[in-house]
């Protein structure tokens, strides 16, 4: 079998941002290869295998995405460090889900997109904490105009319902979906009790008409872990488009070395394909957009001569400044039904609570009504209870219409200590596993203690609670953010304004991991913005002009 | 926390409870080697099948699907020592009350192995797997009667529930149980 060995660029990933990079380049007229680490599958294959999960795991995203030898990815821990895939240190575990398959984790993402505002980006200016971005909110709005298009958002029009609370520069391409009637009543109570306005998400979905060439959403309620019938955007539904256009897709060819040479420039890329043999491609310029977690990990892996710390690692920030958004999630049974379960599992959240002077002291938070069908979660918790009969009817009936699961996501601030280095176990392959140092920080523990989780209560009371079951400690939302930090001193970030690597003009690391903030919204929106961002420069970079 | 309430569960429900979870436990350890799906492979007598469809009939009182049925009889053969015993020993509970619904003769149904079984059997047509952990075998997804508790109201995920935008139908009540 021939192997494809050289492209002007190389893309490694083909998650959304890798996609997104892809295309533009493409319609420039620029050559790429696009090398994936896991295998490339079919929607209906997906749908199978969370179909033929038992109701024990249903819940769990990655168990519908096993994972293959040579691409391990996070799936439901053991505690055992030979079987984890990631290896975790630290006051709180840095416990993700990803997927590493053709498509990336917006297989199993849920569509929300939020907008960051332009408070978001000026932490330090305004509030003394954490840092600044390197250009301002306006800067990055026509991003998230070409970003919204190319996912297809739908999103409120009325300015009021929108967020940020500020003049949109371009209409989202369609109507924000409509609440059900739970989404309804939990919009009017917070409103009416405490004065917060439940905003329609803007997300990723097409609402009421098809767009893309996908269909429009009609409440299959399975966003996470598939879309059974791609009404959500996933970058699965992208790549064949992306091959009609001249694009080389590799999959399972796992990146293991970045390759410098003259000038500290890149030239190649090395992949393992499963029979663990080794291929070398070339390429102008690269772009390493494998999430998070695996993009800092491959930097680090690649150590040589000329970067004796890792590739792009100059400052000594490659892996530091893990972020994500810590997340505690209420189960709250109510007096009345909600019935949540109709439409898409996030279609609604409260995001004024995020922003405010407070942020000197302690994390904003954003409040969500989670809207998945209750049913995987309460059955066996009815079974336990003994009823038999029209009894236990009654109680799955109740348990599903009279349960919700109520969500403050909070935001973190960088944290050099927050730490992804290279563990001594390996993995199938014989590289390195992930091992990640994490503590949330006072600042978020503070808004937890003294701000969420007393309004958390405050919503739950409002709802007609009976039962608050409060969980110890933080979750992960599965938001991989700053692991290879923008900033504009090559000193303390490892890219430019433009996701452009300090040390390497031809490396390109566009993504979460240069956000310098991350907010309360779900950062994948941003990423795409700066992956928009970041093919604007490259493809002027590969016509020789600057950036 | 002060919102909290705790479930006022009668000395029969703790012992329910307590019966079931043991149950459910047994079966998982039971299960932790077999893959999803382990219920294809062998048959099973066709007489057990019918006792063990009738059975699940007395202790479920809805529409069964004898396929479904089939896969947990299998399943159940492997992991309940003296199946046959066990369920001879429910259906003379059951037919000795001349029952038609699982309320009729329930509670006459004494503490062990028995019960256990008519916990493990009910369990298994509402979950429609063999115990709540990640290794459990499947028998059915969309047939799970969890789902059929409230399909008027809610989708099987993956399944649609409407046309596009389509989902603002009024809440019913709780008490509008589905006929299933």
């Amino acid at each position: 079998m021939s192997h494809p060995s050289s492209a002007e660029v190389v893309i490694v990933g083909t998650g959304v941002v890798g996609a997104v990079m892809a295309e533009q380049l493409l319609d420039a007229g620029i050559s790429v290869l696009m090398l994936e680490a896991g295998p490339r599958v079919s929607r209906g294959e997906v749908v199978e295998t969370f179909r033929n999960l038992p109701l024990g795991i249903k819940g769990n995203a990655s168990s519908s995405y096993p994972p293959r030898p040579w691409a391990p990815h996070p799936m439901p821990r053991t505690g055992n460090p030979d079987e984890d895939y990631l290896q975790l240190s630290g006051p709180d575990e840095y416990a993700q889900t990803y997927i590493r398959y053709a498509g990336g984790s917006t297989w199993h993402w849920a569509g929300t997109c939020w907008r960051l505002t332009p408070e978001d980006m000026r932490l330090n200016s305004l509030y003394g904490v954490g840092r600044d971005w390197v250009f301002d909110y306006d800067t990055l709005d026509p991003y998230y105009n070409m970003a919204e298009y190319a996912l297809g958002i739908c999103g409120p029009s009325d300015p009021d319902l929108q967020w940020p609370r500020r003049a949109r520069s371009r209409p989202y391409p369609m109507p924000h979906l409509p609440f059900s009637p739970g989404e309804e009543k939990f919009t009017r109570v917070v409103s009416e009790a405490l004065g917060y306005t439940n905003l329609p998400v803007a997300q990723a979905r097409n609402s009421g008409t098809p767009y893309d060439g996908r269909p429009a959403c009609c409440a299959n309620n399975n966003c996470v872990p598939v879309c059974p019938i791609g009404a959500k955007y996933d970058a699965a539904t992208a790549l064949a488009r992306l091959e009609s256009k001249g694009a080389v897709i590799l999959s399972n060819a796992v990146v293991h070395r970045i390759e410098t040479g003259e000038n500290n420039r890149i030239q190649a890329v090395h992949y393992l394909d499963p029979q663990k043999t080794s291929h070398r491609v070339t390429g102008k310029h690269f772009v390493i957009a494998c999430n998070g977690i695996e993009t800092p990990k491959l930097l680090l892996m690649s150590a040589d001569e000329r970067n004796p710390t890792g590739i792009a690692n100059r400052s000594d920030q490659v892996g530091r400044n893990m972020m994500d958004h810590p997340q505690i999630g209420l189960t709250l049974t109510l007096e009345e039904p909600y019935w949540l379960g109709r439409g898409p599992v996030v279609n609604s959240g409260i995001m004024e609570t995020s922003q405010g002077d407070f942020r000197s002291e302690h994390a904003g938070a954003y409040f969500r009504m989670n809207n998945f069908a209750r049913n995987r979660y309460v059955t066996f918790d009815a079974l336990r209870t003994g009823k038999v009969g029209q009894a236990l009817d009654e109680e799955i009936r109740r348990r599903t219409a009279c349960t919700v699961n109520l969500v403050a996501a909070h935001e973190i601030l960088p944290d050099a200590n927050n730490r992804l280095t290279l563990s001594d176990r390996k993995d199938w392959l014989g590289l390195p596993k992930p091992h990640i140092h994490y503590d949330v920080g006072d600042y978020t523990r503070r808004s937890a203690r003294d701000y969420s989780m007393p309004i958390a209560r405050r919503i739950a009371s409002a709802m007609g609670a009976v039962e608050v079951k409060e969980p110890k400690g933080f979750a992960q939302s599965k938001h991989l953010m700053g692991g290879t930090i923008m900033g504009n001193d090559p000193s303390d970030s490892v890219v430019d304004s433009w996701c452009r690597s300090h040390d390497h003009d031809n490396l390109f690391l566009p993504g979460g991991g240069a956000m310098p903030s991350t907010a309360c919204g779900n950062s994948t929106l941003t990423m795409v913005a700066l992956a928009f961002r970041a093919a604007e420069a490259l493809v002027n970079q590969a016509r020789g002009a600057s950036a | 926390m002060s919102l909290s309430v705790n479930n006022a569960f009668s000395a029969r429900g703790v012992s329910r409870r307590r019966v079931l979870r043991n149950t459910l436990a047994l079966a998982g350890s039971f299960c932790l080697a077999s893959p999803h799906l382990a219920w294809a492979a062998p048959e099973i007598d066709g007489a057990l099948n019918e006792r063990f469809m009738r059975l699940s009939g007395l202790l479920v009182n809805h529409q069964l699907d004898e396929e479904v049925g089939r896969k947990m009889a299998i399943h159940a053969a492997r992991h309940f020592k003296q199946l046959e015993t066990l369920i001879d020993e429910l259906l003379a509970t059951a037919e000795g009350r001349k029952a038609r619904r699982v309320e009729a003769f329930f509670d006459d149904v004494p503490e062990g192995p028995a019960r256990e079984l008519a916990y493990w059997i009910i369990a298994a047509w509402y979950s429609g797997s063999s115990d709540s952990s990640p290794e459990a075998t499947l028998f059915t997804y969309e047939r799970a009667l969890t789902y059929q508790t409230t399909l008027d109201m809610t989708p099987i995920p993956s399944f649609g529930l409407s046309a596009p935008n389509g989902w603002q139908i009024a809440s019913a009540p709780l008490d509008a149980l589905p006929d299933f």
